[in-house]
């Protein structure tokens, strides 16, 4: 009897290896690669950009954190939607997630790969990035981007690495969260001290050109920042007392979170001012931190240095995440029967799910092509209409099974949920306009990606219909209408 | 065809319980429905499947758990009237789901006409407990099958069969020795019985008496 039991892995992450895995995600890229985005968009204003979006995210925390508590799986999000909604929506939630996840994957490979450059030239092995426009690869005989191609090879190494060998745990995790947020607060607490930021200039908060209106598009564009509490709700088998910790780990890891963005968005705005941080572009915390660290530190050398290996640290660690994040919902999606089934098999050798990650890894490196705003723009874009459903996913719950045993309920309902979905569409249309008028390849990606669902979700619903009854050409009717 | 199952259970009490943990190791979707608070928060804490609180019988209940969706119910309470009920009043919603039944006695096939298979865990149980006495000598591994066993014996010093080859002994027909002597390996004819160790052995209940005579003296 007891011979099951090795199937589910023992508890054993606390309430602070929850938080870690929360944070871990949240703070690994998005604090590196988007700051210096935020501030070409909203000037000294990227501040409130990071707050505001904390802020609407918090809402959609509470809704994980009410599903995660009542729906005891490891899935995520999809898993949430999938126990709730009908085949095609939560066809197309996952689909959704699958994508947003995939090109973060890539836009956490943009930001690998400057920052890295950086760290290269802090030790002075490379010419500076901005010279750095294209090196010639000889075999090939074509000039390929340096940036292009570590960022290719970022992910190439990452899905292999996954695909031959099954995912770290999450204690690893913990270290990994401890190591990027301790550098982070060296930065803090040289750049608060130093001579540059005594000089600090947050006036005028608003960018000239656009004043407050561009805060809106700005936070489109960084949500993907606060994506990663929801990986929290994809170990809680794992996590000990998860009816409990699950909450408390989203709010916690939120509410840190937050803080550490406040705080180094402070301190590099006030350092290298909001024109030099959009200037500095994805290496924006880098560039800020080799200006104020101080140099000829032992083995280190340059202070600076330290940041900049946070950053290669962390984008690197949280395009791992990513990919992880993407094999599973697509191998989640195999096993329901809502992708090829090959989808959700283990490979035979290795024991991963290969052909998701494979599949993923694919997509991510198609993606690693895409500007580093377009990825930004699209990610923030699917985890927006992602994460509006999930709040609708409470309501449908609530609605369709009041007796549900609910560990955890959101206060005030249904105000938050609401919110959610309120505040979430809103971004998600003022994200809409922002795109169609700066950047209609990423929205043309996007819907071509949704398209592209609902072709696979037809062909898919065909291929069971031949398979499951020979006799009868089963009603393919019903499923044709998702078009629209 | 997919790996994974839409179960219910009706009732978390122990034998619910274990069942839906098996299960979520398995990895298959568990819904129980439980109508005792306290227990329900021991599910919650427990952590194996969605809880629903309240009584299976009540219909709106029985909806709520998504019957309509489900592959398999399962009466698991101690009642084996509720049981029964639990899985006609399923059948009536959804004709195509797979209903079992916890019973209180063995009664044969008199149920099968109002479920798809009847649970009888007390002798399950039993079983165990009946390999438990006799020590680790002799096990009952699985219930899968009919009647025929799959057991584990340990071979006794003094047995008939004792340090000879599987060749050169002679088992009753319907006896198939399946592993060698420390389960490493499927047994062979050149496999040696030795004394001491514990082989796997598929058995036909007629001539349990006669392959424990062999092994165990």
């Amino acid at each position: 009897m007891s011979g099951h039991d090795n199937r589910s892995p023992e508890a054993e992450l606390g309430l602070l290896d929850a938080t870690m895995i929360g944070m871990g995600a949240m703070i690994g890229a998005g604090i590196f690669v988007l700051t210096g985005l935020a501030a070409e968009i909203a000037g000294p204003a990227a501040l409130l950009v990071f707050v505001l979006n904390g802020v609407v995210t918090a809402f959609t925390g509470l809704s994980y954190a009410e599903l995660a508590s009542a729906i005891p799986k490891s899935g995520g999000g999809y898993a949430f939607v999938r126990e709730i909604f009908d085949d095609l929506p939560s066809f197309l939630m996952g689909w959704m997630l699958w994508f947003a996840y995939m090109i973060a994957g890539a836009l956490y490979a943009l930001g690998f790969a400057p920052n890295f450059l950086e760290l290269l030239h802090v030790y002075e092995l490379v010419p500076p990035p901005e010279q750095i426009g294209s090196i010639a690869v000889p075999v090939v005989d074509a000039g390929v981007s340096a940036g292009f191609g570590l960022a290719f090879g970022a992910v190439l190494l990452l899905v292999a690495l996954n695909a031959a060998s099954t995912a770290a745990s999450g204690s690893v995790e913990t270290i990994f969260t401890a190591t990027k947020v301790s550098i982070l607060v060296v930065f803090v607490a040289f750049g608060a001290t130093s001579p540059m930021f005594s000089g600090a200039e947050f006036q005028p908060l608003f960018s000239a050109g656009s004043g407050p209106s561009a805060v809106l598009p700005a936070m489109g564009l960084t949500f993907i920042a606060f994506e990663g509490y929801d990986l929290i709700t994809t170990v809680t088998e794992e996590v000990e007392n998860p009816r409990q910790n699950i909450p408390k780990a989203i709010f916690a890891s939120l509410a840190v979170t937050i803080l550490v963005y406040v705080t180094v968005v402070t301190v590099a705005i006030g350092t290298l001012g909001a024109q030099g941080l959009a200037e500095a572009g994805e290496a924006g915390i880098a560039e800020a931190a080799t200006e104020f660290m101080p140099t000829g530190l032992p083995i280190i050398q340059n202070g600076g240095a330290l940041i900049v290996f946070g950053a290669v640290f962390s984008t690197l660690t949280a395009l791992n995440a990513v990919v992880i994040a993407s094999s599973r919902v697509a191998f989640s999606m195999g096993r329901e029967g809502q992708l090829l089934p090959r989808f959700g098999q283990l490979h035979h050798r290795y024991g991963t799910p290969f052909v998701a990650i494979l599949a993923s890894g694919v997509v991510m490196l198609g993606s690693v092509a895409l500007p580093t705003q377009s990825a930004g723009n699209m990610s923030s874009l699917f985890f927006l209409l992602s994460f509006i459903v999930v709040n609708g996913a409470v309501i449908k719950l609530r609605r369709e099974r009041p007796s549900m045993n609910r560990p955890y309920e959101v206060p005030y309902y249904p105000i938050p949920p609401l919110m959610g979905i309120g505040l979430n569409l809103l971004l998600t249309v003022v994200l809409v306009v922002f795109l169609v008028r700066t950047d209609p390849m990423a929205l043309v990606l996007s819907v071509g990606w949704m398209l592209l669902g609902g072709v696979a979700y037809v062909a898919l619903d065909r291929v069971r219909a031949m398979q499951g009854a020979d006799t009868e050409p089963t009603s393919t009717t019903m499923t044709s209408q998702e078009r629209d | 065809m997919t790996g994974n199952l839409d179960v219910i259970i009706a009732g978390g009490g122990r034998v619910g319980f274990q069942t839906a943990a098996l299960l979520a190791n398995r990895g298959d979707n568990v819904t129980i429905i439980e109508r005792d608070g306290d227990t329900v928060e021991d599910l919650a804490d427990a952590w194996v499947a969605t809880v629903i609180a309240g009584d299976a019988t009540d219909p709106t209940i029985l909806e709520q758990a998504d019957v309509a969706g489900a592959d398999v119910v399962a009466g698991l309470t101690g009642l084996t009237g509720l049981n029964l009920a639990v899985c006609m009043a399923a059948t009536e919603m959804n004709p195509d789901v797979r209903t079992v039944a916890r019973v209180e006695r063995e009664a044969g096939d008199a149920y099968t006409r109002f479920v798809d298979a009847v649970v009888f865990p007390e002798r399950a149980g039993a079983k165990v407990a009946a390999d438990e006495i006799t020590g680790s000598d002799i096990r009952t591994l699985v219930d899968v099958t009919a009647s025929l066993d799959i057991m584990q014996i340990r071979v006794e010093e003094d047995a008939p069969a004792a340090r000879k080859d599987l060749s050169e002994v002679r088992f009753p027909a319907g006896t198939l020795v399946i592993s060698d002597e420390d389960g490493e390996r499927v047994a062979r004819s050149d496999t040696t019985l030795t004394p001491g160790k514990s082989y796997v052995v598929a058995v036909e209940p007629e001539v349990v008496d006669e392959v424990l005579n062999l092994m165990r003296g």
